[in-house]
């Protein structure tokens, strides 16, 4: 019993040291989408940071602290499973855009480390246009990376969560409700 | 007549003393996705030209005349010598594991290379373009600064948690100290006095007293700290989550406003008159004009992919 505690408390005072290496160099991830809608509909749609529902990929959004950058924190579980992390650092409610990063996360689940996100939305009129950015180094800190925690990896895992949640969220939006 | 002369004895006096500025001061920044080193003219406020490097380049130092500079290639392993007059690439010298951090001698052809994965420093022969020694420091070296006078190399050892002082007659650590959380930056003031590193992970700024080798203050900064620049008796900090620059009081310490800035500023540095800030924004691809006064933003100019602009990119 103690033996495993402390095996588990020695496991906690890695994660730190872990989590803040890195590999040589930040990659970065842009994906837009184009919706046939006001800025402000897809606003209320994606900018509540305690609901990630217009993401198919996660099952869940559980958090604290609202849309407020100084406490906002959330756990998303993912429909394939495992958890994520997130810490809201900025929000612009006029501007449309919130900035957050992955506080805590299992390379098996997402192969990045050191990750920040923003996600906005502009536009005129019936028309707009959201952005999703990522900034992130690869999940295998160190030289020489195996294949599954590559920079290549890291940057196929990010486009495929934005690519995929941009794609439904304009389907959600533009599909008249029955 | 005799007028005539004279303005054309004036305009030839005027342009011997030219020269030495024949270059328009310019920023270069080395832009780490888009594997290139982009020239920026801060008269006309323009990216005049963007060159090949690759590798991945992230940090830059400058020779003590500035028309060469010295650009690090994390994924290429290599140190590269660019003719910043020419605006060409001149050399590369395959360097270490995870070259990083680089800084320059402020008199004679030497440039020093912190090496992210072998956690040593690496001194090379800028005349011949070779390593010529190693110094072994604390883990993950990453910003490198040199005093003034020339004398001491100051390390921050992201890993360790500490800087590392390297007297550079001997080419030895002749003391560390322990500073806030993963130190990134370190810049040391004009005097030779003062060292300042960005703490990474504590979002904070530890100063330095070089003499004594010890912390003397810790700053609060925004989130994620990169680098440190210091002009009109103020402190320049890039917060790269928290999207700012954060401006302490040198003398007091005490905050003084945090500049929304852009996406990822990281680089920083003030320029010579001490009077005007730049800053590289990773995540916007732009270079920032900040007065070091007024802290109002001048000018946004577009560069490269990804600019990091690690070290001194000002010539």
């Amino acid at each position: 019993m103690y033996k495993r505690l402390a095996l588990a408390v020695a496991l906690l005072g890695l994660v730190p040291a872990v989590a803040s290496a890195h590999g040589p160099s930040r990659q970065k991830v842009t994906e837009t989408i184009e919706i046939n809608a006001p800025a402000e509909k897809v606003w209320a749609v994606i900018g509540n940071f305690q609901d990630m529902s217009w993401h198919p990929a996660f099952a869940k959004t559980e958090g604290t602290g609202a849309n407020d950058p100084a406490s906002a924190i959330r756990k998303l579980t993912l429909a394939s499973g495992g958890t994520i992390d997130e810490k809201l650092n900025k929000y612009d409610a006029a501007g449309k855009s919130m900035s957050y990063e992955i506080t805590n996360v299992d390379v098996k689940v997402v192969p990045v480390t050191n990750y920040t996100a923003t996600l906005s939305v502009s536009g005129t009129g019936d028309k707009s246009t959201v952005e999703w950015k990522g900034a992130f180094y690869r999940g295998y800190v160190n030289n020489d990376p195996p294949p599954e925690l590559s920079d290549e990896a890291a940057v196929a895992a990010i486009t495929g969560v934005f690519k995929g949640g941009l794609a439904a969220l304009k389907t959600k939006i533009e599909t008249p409700a029955k | 007549m005799k007028r005539g002369l004279l303005l054309i004895r004036l305009i030839a006096g005027l342009a011997l003393i030219v020269p030495a500025q024949s270059f328009a001061a310019e920023a270069l920044t080395t832009n780490q996705p888009g594997d290139s080193l982009s020239f920026v003219d801060l008269e006309t406020l323009k990216a005049t030209s963007e060159i090949k490097i690759g590798g991945k380049p992230a940090g830059i130092a400058l020779s003590p005349d500035k028309t060469l500079a010295y650009v690090t290639a994390p994924d290429g392993k290599e140190l590269i010598e660019v003719d910043a007059v020419a605006r060409a690439v001149k050399r590369r010298l395959k360097i270490g594991e995870g070259p990083l951090g680089v800084a320059a001698h402020p008199s004679k052809p030497e440039v020093y290379v912190a090496d992210w994965y072998s956690h040593k420093i690496a001194v090379v022969d800028a005349t011949a373009l070779v390593s010529v020694a190693e110094i072994p420091v604390g883990q993950s070296p990453s910003g490198l600064a040199v005093t003034p006078d020339g004398a001491l190399l100051i390390s921050a050892d992201r890993d360790s948690d500490q800087v590392s002082f390297v007297d550079l007659a001997t080419r030895k650590v002749i003391a560390t100290a322990a500073v806030g959380k993963r130190p990134f930056g370190v810049t040391i003031d004009a005097s030779g006095k003062t060292a300042y590193t960005a703490n990474v992970a504590s979002d904070d700024v530890s100063v330095i007293d070089i003499a004594t080798r010890k912390v003397t203050a810790t700053i609060k900064s925004g989130h994620r700290p990169y680098a440190v620049a210091l002009a009109a008796g103020r402190g320049f900090v890039t917060g790269q989550y928290s999207g700012t620059i954060d401006v302490f009081d040198a003398t007091t310490l005490l905050p003084v406003k945090a500049i929304d800035a852009c996406d990822h500023p990281e680089g920083i540095e003030a320029d010579a008159s001490g009077s005007t800030i730049y800053a590289a924004c990773w995540g916007d691809n732009i270079v920032l004009k900040i007065d070091a006064k007024t802290l109002q933003i001048l000018a946004r100019v577009k560069v490269g992919d990804g600019p990091r602009a690690f070290g001194k990119f000002l010539r």
